[in-house]
C-alpha cells in the first residue's frame, strides 16, 4: 500500500500511539485486578525495543527513512528511542503494585506511552518547530504523571511546581526558536547552521539577538536536564511524584532534554561555537559540582537521587564542549548506562515504598537483614553511579572523561583537561553519599522483619541490574553502537582512540 | 573444550550468589551440592579473548590461559574444595544461620582460585590475587566477634598486602619496559626479552622477576612474610585446610612457576628463589619442633612445604638454564599436588580431632586413638605421607625436590647447602609430625572429655583424601609419567629430556640418595616414637643449658613475630604517631575544611531551595542574565 510508504517512518509511534488511545478503554476491562494493563503496556515497548536492538546491535532491518524535512531517523534518534524504551519498560514493570490502589490506571500507562512517544519525537527532530511539539507532548504527559495522585498533597504539589516552571520554560524555549528564526529566517537546525556559518550583513547585525536566543535555548533546555541553575524544580518533583514516575524523569524525560541540546548545539550552533563551548564547560562543572554537594546533606533517598541525577547531567554535558565524535559517543553511552542504573536505583526505592519500608535515608539502616536482594541491588546501582569498575558506570564515565583527556592531547593542550578532572573528582566526592547508603544497609541496625519483594518490581530490577553489570563486563559492543549513533552528526572530529 | 575453561570459575561463584542472595529458608545449597566442576583435561593454550578496557596504547584483555600447569592447579583446587565443602557439612553443623555466609565466602574463594590460575595476564590474575587475599580475610575473620580472628585476619591481609605491592610493581616495570602483560606475548620471546637490543634490560627484567616473587612470598608464606599464616589459624579448620591446601598459599607457588618463562633468564633472581624457599623450609620445621597447637604444627608444617615447592623452582631454573632438566620444576609441582592432599587430609583430621575435643592444645589431648578410630588412622596416614616415606605419596614427590636440587649443586655450590637444608627439614618434617600423633593419639588421656568418632560426612571425605595420600605419588608413572605431563607447559624453554616411568624407577631406587632421604625419616621417626611414645623419657632434659635456650628462641618463632611487633608497634607506630599530628593537624585541618565548606555551602544552597516556584523562577531568569553577563563581558575579558 502506498501509504504505508508515507507513513512507514512513523511506525514507532503509531504503535504507542494506537496503544495511547486503547489503554483508557481497556480500563473498564479489568475490574479488580489491573495488572493486565501493564502487561499490555509492554507489547508495544517490548516489540519495539527489540526492533530497535536488531537494528543497532545486530544491523538486521532498519527503519525507514523519513519522508519529512524536520524528522530524521538515524542511528542517533535509534539509540536515544531505545534508551526511553527500556526507561519505559522498567518503570512499567515496577508499576503495578506501587499503583495497586489507585484509580485511573489506563490513564496512568496511557500517559506514560504517550510521553514516550514524545520523547521519541524529540529525538527524531531537525528542525526547532518538530523538536518543540515532542518537548511538549512528552512535557505535557509528564506533568500529568507527577500528579497523579492527585489527591495526595505531594504529589499535586509536585505537579503544580513542575507545570508552572515547566510552562517558563518552554515559553523560553519558544521564545528563543522565535528569534533564530528572526535571525537565520528558517527553523531547521541544519540550515540555521548553514546561515551561521556564512553570515550575512543581517545575521551580523543581530548579534545581540543570537546571543538571547542562545541563553534563552540554555535556559529552556537545561531545565530539561535539570542543568543548575534551572535544576531548582528536579528534587521536589522526584520527590513528590510516585517513584515509578521519578524515575522516568529522571532517566528518560532528562536524556529527551540531552538528545535535543546534542541536536540544536552540535549540528545547530557548531558556527558559533567559541561563545558556547565555554559556557557549557563552566556550567557542566558548577552542575557536577553543586549537584554532588548538596546530595550530602539530603535526608530523603529520592532527593538524594534526584541531586545525583542532577550531578550526572553535568557528566553528561562534557560531551558538548569537547564536540568530537568520541565524546559525544561517551555522553550516549552514559545517557545509556545512567539509564539503567538511576531508574535501577528509583525501583528499588519504589519497592521499598510498596512493602511500606519509606524513603529517608534512614529508612535503609539494617536492609540487607530485612531484603538481602534489595539491598545488593541497590548497592550494585549504587557503586554503579559513583563509576565503580567493572560495572557500567565505570565504562561509560571512562569513556566520557577520557574524550576530553584524548581531546586536549591531540591537537593540543587546552582547558577541556579540567572538565575530565572535575569529573573524577566528583565521582570521588559523590562517593560519599553513596556509600553511606550501603553502610546503613549493611553496617547499621533497623527493624528485623523480612519484607517480600513483589516479582514484576522484581523483574524490573534483575533487567536493570542485569544491565549494569553486561554494559560493565562487555563495553565494547555498546561503545561501538554510541559511535555509529555519534557518526549521524556530520563533520564533527573523531577524537578518540584508534 | 578449552573455550569452555570460563565456566569453570563460573559454577563456583553461581554458587557463591545463589547462596548469598536466595533466601535464609534455601539452605538446602548449604552442602555446596551447588556446585559441578569441570575437571581439568590435559590441554593445550587456547581460548576465548575479549577487550575490556583501552588506556593508552595498553589494551586490558581478559582472556584464558589453560595449560598442564593450570591443569595439575585445577585438579587439586577441584578435588580439595570438594571435599571441604563436604565436610563442613559436618563441621560447621552448630554454626546456624552463620553457614549461609561460611558457604557463600568458600563459593567465592575458590572461583577467584579458579580464575586466579586460568587467567593469561598478569594484571588478569593480580585482580583474583587480591579477590583471593579479600576472601581469606573474610574467611580467616569468620569468627569475627573473636577480637583474635579478628587481628589475625588484619594481619593476613596487611602482611600479604606487603608482597601485593611488589607484586604489582613488578607488573608495572613489565608493562613499561614489555610493553604488555600477556602471558602469550611476554613469553614467547623469552630469548629475546632481555638480550642485548631487547626491550627490558637484564637488571630490570630482574629486578621485576624478584618483585613478583615478592608477591609470592607473602602470599605462599616464606620468609620473612611468613608468620601470618600460623595466626590464620583462627578461622574455622576448614577454611584452614583450603587455604593451605589448595587455595591462597599455593597462589604463591603457582605464580612463581608460571613466571619461569621470565625467571630462567634472570638466574639472580633463581637463586634468591632458592635460598627462600631453603631458609623458609628449615627455619619452619624448627618452630613445628615446639608447637603444642594442633594446627599450629600444621601450618608451620605447611610453610616448610610451601619452602620446599619455591627452593625446588629456584633450583629447578638452574637446571633448566644449565642442565635442560626441567626435573626441578616438575617436582615443585608435584609435591605442590601432593602436599594439597596429604596437607587437606591432616587439616581435616585435626578438625575432626577438635570438634571432638573441643581444644587445640595438644596436651591436653592423649589417647584418642580408641574414640576416634578413623580420624586417627587416615591421619596417621597423612602423617607417614608428609614425612617422606614410601610408597606413599610425600615420598616421591619430596625424593624428586631433593634430586633435583642436588644436581643443581653442579653448577653453584649454594645448591648442595640448600639441599643438606633440605634433607635436615626432611628429618625434623618426620620428627614433629609424629611427635604430633604421639600426642594426640596415643598414650593417656590427658583432660576430661568425652570424644567420639565424628558423623560420617566427615569422615567420609578424610577416607577419600586418605586414599589419594597413599596413591597420588603414583601418577608418576601413570602414563607417560607425571613430568612429561607437566613439562609440556614449558616446552618452549629447551629440549628436556624425560625418562620413561620404568627407567624412573629404577633411577630413583639405585640412586644413594634416595636411601638417605627415607633414612633421616625413619631416624626422625624412631626419635618421636622414643620421646613421646615410649614411657620413661624425662622431656625436662631439654630445657636445660644450650638446649633450653633454643627451644625458647623455638617457643617465641624465633623471635620474628615480636620482631614484627617490636618494629611495627615501636617504630611505625611511633612514627605513624608523629605522622598522627599532622594528618590530624593539617591534612585534616584541609580536609575538614573543604568538607566543612561542601556540607555548609550544601547547606546553604539547600536553604535556596525553599519549595516557593516563583523563586524558582526568580533564579531561571538570574541565571539566564549571569550568563548573558558572562558571555558580554567576562569571556571577552578572559580572552576567549
Amino acid at each position: 500500500m502506498d501509504i504505508w510508504n508515507e507513513v512507514g517512518w512513523l511506525l514507532p509511534q503509531l504503535i504507542l500511539i494506537l496503544f495511547v488511545l486503547l489503554l483508557p478503554a481497556m480500563d473498564y476491562l479489568f475490574r479488580n485486578d489491573k495488572r493486565p494493563l501493564a502487561w499490555i503496556t509492554l507489547v508495544p515497548l517490548l516489540t519495539l525495543s527489540a526492533l530497535v536492538v536488531s537494528w543497532l546491535f545486530f544491523g538486521e532491518g532498519s527503519f525507514a527513512a523519513s519522508k519529512v524535512p524536520y524528522m530524521q531517523v538515524d542511528a542517533f534518534s535509534g539509540l536515544f528511542m531505545l534508551v526511553f524504551l527500556v526507561v519505559g519498560i522498567v518503570v512499567v514493570l515496577s508499576s503495578p503494585e506501587f499503583i495497586k490502589k489507585d484509580k485511573n490506571q489506563g490513564e496512568y500507562y496511557a500517559l506514560i506511552l504517550l510521553a514516550i512517544t514524545g520523547m521519541t519525537v524529540v529525538a527524531e527532530a531537525v528542525d526547532l518547530i518538530a523538536l518543540f511539539v515532542g518537548l511538549e507532548i512528552a512535557g505535557i504527559s509528564s506533568f500529568a504523571l507527577a500528579g497523579f495522585r492527585k489527591s495526595e498533597k505531594r504529589s499535586s504539589e509536585a505537579a503544580t511546581k513542575y507545570f508552572i516552571i515547566g510552562g517558563f520554560s518552554s515559553a523560553l524555549t519558544l521564545f528563543s526558536i522565535s528569534l533564530f528564526y528572526g535571525v537565520a529566517g528558517t527553523t531547521n537546525i541544519a540550515a540555521i547552521a548553514g546561515e551561521l556559518a556564512a553570515p550575512s550583513a543581517w545575521i551580523t547585525e543581530s548579534q545581540p539577538m543570537l546571543l538571547l536566543a542562545l541563553v534563552l535555548l540554555i535556559a529552556g533546555l537545561g531545565f530539561k536536564i535539570a542543568m543548575v541553575p534551572f535544576h531548582m524544580w528536579a528534587p521536589d518533583v522526584y520527590e513528590g511524584a510516585p517513584t515509578p514516575i521519578s524515575g522516568l524523569l529522571a532517566a528518560a524525560s532528562k536524556k529527551m532534554g540531552f538528545a535535543a541540546l546534542f541536536r540544536v548545539f552540535l549540528i545547530g550552533v557548531l558556527a558559533v561555537k567559541t561563545d558556547w563551548e565555554v559556557v557549557i564547560g563552566a556550567m557542566a562543572i558548577i552542575t557536577m559540582t553543586v549537584g554532588n554537594l548538596i546530595a550530602v546533606s539530603q535526608t530523603n533517598i529520592k532527593r538524594m537521587l534526584a541531586y545525583s541525577s542532577v550531578a550526572q547531567a553535568g557528566y553528561i554535558m562534557i560531551a558538548l564542549p569537547v564536540g568530537t565524535e568520541y565524546a559525544l559517543a561517551g555522553g550516549m553511552f552514559h545517557i545509556l548506562t545512567h539509564a539503567f542504573m538511576k531508574s535501577g536505583a528509583f525501583m528499588v526505592v519504589a519497592a521499598m515504598g510498596v512493602v511500606m519500608i519509606g524513603e529517608k535515608l534512614d529508612d535503609f539502616k539494617g536492609l540487607n537483614k530485612r531484603s538481602p536482594f534489595l539491598a545488593f541491588a541497590m548497592t550494585i546501582f549504587l557503586l554503579s553511579l559513583a563509576g565503580i569498575p567493572p560495572l557500567a558506570g565505570f565504562a561509560s564515565k571512562f569513556v566520557l572523561f577520557s574524550s576530553a583527556v584524548y581531546t586536549s592531547l591531540d591537537p593540543g593542550p587546552s582547558w577541556l583537561i579540567w572538565l575530565a578532572i572535575a569529573g573524577v573528582l566528583n565521582s570521588a566526592l559523590s562517593l560519599y553519599y553513596y556509600a553511606r547508603v550501603i553502610k546503613y544497609m549493611y553496617m547499621d541496625k533497623g527493624p528485623e522483619e523480612t519484607v517480600k519483594v513483589p516479582p514484576m518490581t522484581a523483574a524490573a530490577i534483575v533487567f536493570a541490574l542485569a544491565m549494569v553489570f553486561i554494559i560493565g563486563l562487555f563495553p565494547d559492543q555498546f561503545v561501538s553502537v554510541c559511535q555509529d549513533a555519534a557518526g549521524a552528526f556530520p563533520g564533527l572530529p573523531f577524537g578518540g582512540p584508534e | 573444550m578449552i573455550e569452555y575453561a570460563w565456566l569453570i570459575p563460573v559454577f563456583p561463584f553461581l554458587a557463591f550468589l545463589l547462596i548469598g542472595l536466595l533466601p535464609k529458608r534455601t539452605l538446602l545449597w548449604e552442602n555446596g551440592a551447588g556446585y559441578a566442576i569441570a575437571g581439568a583435561g590435559g590441554a593445550l593454550v587456547g581460548g576465548p579473548e575479549f577487550t575490556w578496557l583501552i588506556i593508552g596504547d595498553y589494551e586490558v584483555t581478559f582472556g584464558l590461559w589453560v595449560d598442564q600447569l593450570t591443569a595439575v592447579m585445577l585438579v587439586v583446587i577441584s578435588v580439595v574444595g570438594t571435599l571441604v565443602v563436604v565436610y563442613s557439612g559436618g563441621y560447621m553443623h552448630e554454626e546456624g544461620v552463620g553457614r549461609r555466609r561460611y558457604y557463600a565466602e568458600i563459593m567465592l574463594f575458590i572461583s577467584v582460585m579458579y580464575g586466579l590460575v586460568i587467567s593469561d595476564n598478569y594484571l588478569q590474575m593480580f585482580i583474583f590475587w587480591e579477590l583471593v587475599g579479600l576472601c581469606s580475610y573474610l574467611l580467616i575473620g569468620f569468627w569475627y566477634e573473636k577480637p583474635s580472628a579478628a587481628s589475625a585476619a588484619k594481619r593476613a591481609f596487611i602482611v600479604t598486602r606487603v608482597g601485593d605491592i611488589m607484586f604489582m610493581a613488578g607488573i608495572i616495570i613489565l608493562l613499561k619496559y614489555a610493553g604488555t602483560l600477556n602471558f602469550e606475548e611476554l613469553f614467547a620471546q623469552h630469548p629475546q626479552i632481555s638480550a642485548a637490543g631487547g626491550p627490558i634490560s637484564k637488571e630490570m627484567l630482574t629486578l621485576a622477576t624478584l618483585m613478583i616473587f615478592g608477591g609470592a612470598v607473602g602470599k605462599s608464606a616464606q620468609f620473612p612474610l611468613h608468620e601470618w599464616l600460623p595466626d590464620a589459624m583462627e578461622g574455622p579448620t576448614t577454611v584452614s585446610a583450603l587455604i593451605h591446601a589448595a587455595t591462597m598459599v599455593k597462589a604463591g607457588v603457582y605464580l612463581t612457576a608460571r613466571s619461569y618463562p621470565l625467571l630462567i633468564q634472570t638466574p639472580d633472581s633463581l637463586l634468591v628463589v632458592a635460598i627462600i624457599g631453603g631458609v623458609t623450609a628449615l627455619l619452619a620445621a624448627t618452630v613445628a619442633l615446639v608447637a603444642t597447637d594442633i594446627k599450629r604444627v600444621l601450618a608451620y608444617s605447611t610453610i616448610s612445604q610451601l619452602g620446599y615447592m619455591i627452593l625446588a623452582l629456584g633450583a629447578g631454573g638452574w637446571l633448566v638454564i644449565e642442565g635442560n632438566e626441567a626435573g626441578g620444576y616438575a617436582a615443585a609441582m608435584f609435591h605442590l599436588m601432593n602436599h594439597g592432599f596429604f596437607k587437606a587430609l591432616l587439616f581435616l583430621c585435626a578438625g575432626s580431632v577438635i570438634h571432638a575435643v573441643g581444644t587445640n592444645d595438644m596436651r591436653l589431648m592423649g589417647g584418642l586413638k580408641k574414640h576416634m578410630p578413623i580420624t586417627s588412622i587416615t591421619m596417621l596416614i597423612g602423617a607417614i605421607a608428609i614425612a617422606g616415606i614410601p610408597p606413599l605419596s610425600g615420598f616421591w614427590s619430596k625424593d624428586e625436590v631433593l634430586a633435583a636440587v642436588y644436581s643443581s649443586g653442579e653448577f653453584h655450590a649454594v645448591f648442595f647447602v640448600l639441599w643438606a637444608m633440605g634433607v635436615a627439614t626432611a628429618f625434623l618434617t618426620a620428627f614433629y609430625m609424629f611427635r604430633m600423633w604421639f600426642m594426640t593419639f596415643s598414650g593417656e588421656q590427658r583432660s576430661e572429655y568425652h570424644a567420639h568418632e565424628s558423623p560420617k560426612l566427615m569422615t567420609v571425605p578424610l577416607m577419600i583424601l586418605a586414599v589419594l595420600a597413599l596413591t597420588s605419588g603414583f601418577a608418576l608413572f601413570i602414563g607417560s609419567g607425571f613430568d612429561s605431563f607437566l613439562e609440556g607447559s614449558i616446552e618452549d624453554l629447551g629440549h628436556f629430556e624425560v625418562l620413561e616411568p620404568g627407567e624412573l624407577a629404577v633411577e630413583i631406587f639405585t640412586d644413594p640418595l634416595t636411601y638417605v632421604s627415607i633414612a633421616v625419616a625413619v631416624v626422625g621417626i624412631l626419635i618421636a616414637y622414643r620421646i613421646y611414645f615410649m614411657a620413661g623419657f624425662d622431656r625436662s632434659v631439654f630445657g636445660r643449658g644450650v638446649s633450653g635456650w633454643f627451644q625458647k628462641t623455638l617457643e617465641n618463632r624465633w623471635y620474628i613475630s615480636k620482631f614484627y611487633d617490636d618494629f611495627a608497634y615501636k617504630g611505625v607506630y611511633g612514627l605513624s604517631l608523629e605522622a598522627d599530628l599532622f594528618d590530624r593537624y593539617v591534612i585534616d585541618g584541609i580536609v575538614n575544611g573543604f568538607s566543612y565548606l561542601g556540607a555548609n555551602t550544601g547547606n546553604v544552597m539547600r536553604k535556596a531551595q525553599s519549595g516557593n516556584v516563583q523563586r524558582y523562577a526568580s533564579l531561571i531568569v538570574l541565571g539566564m542574565v549571569l550568563l548573558i553577563v558572562f558571555m558580554l563581558y567576562i569571556l571577552p575579558w578572559g580572552g576567549w
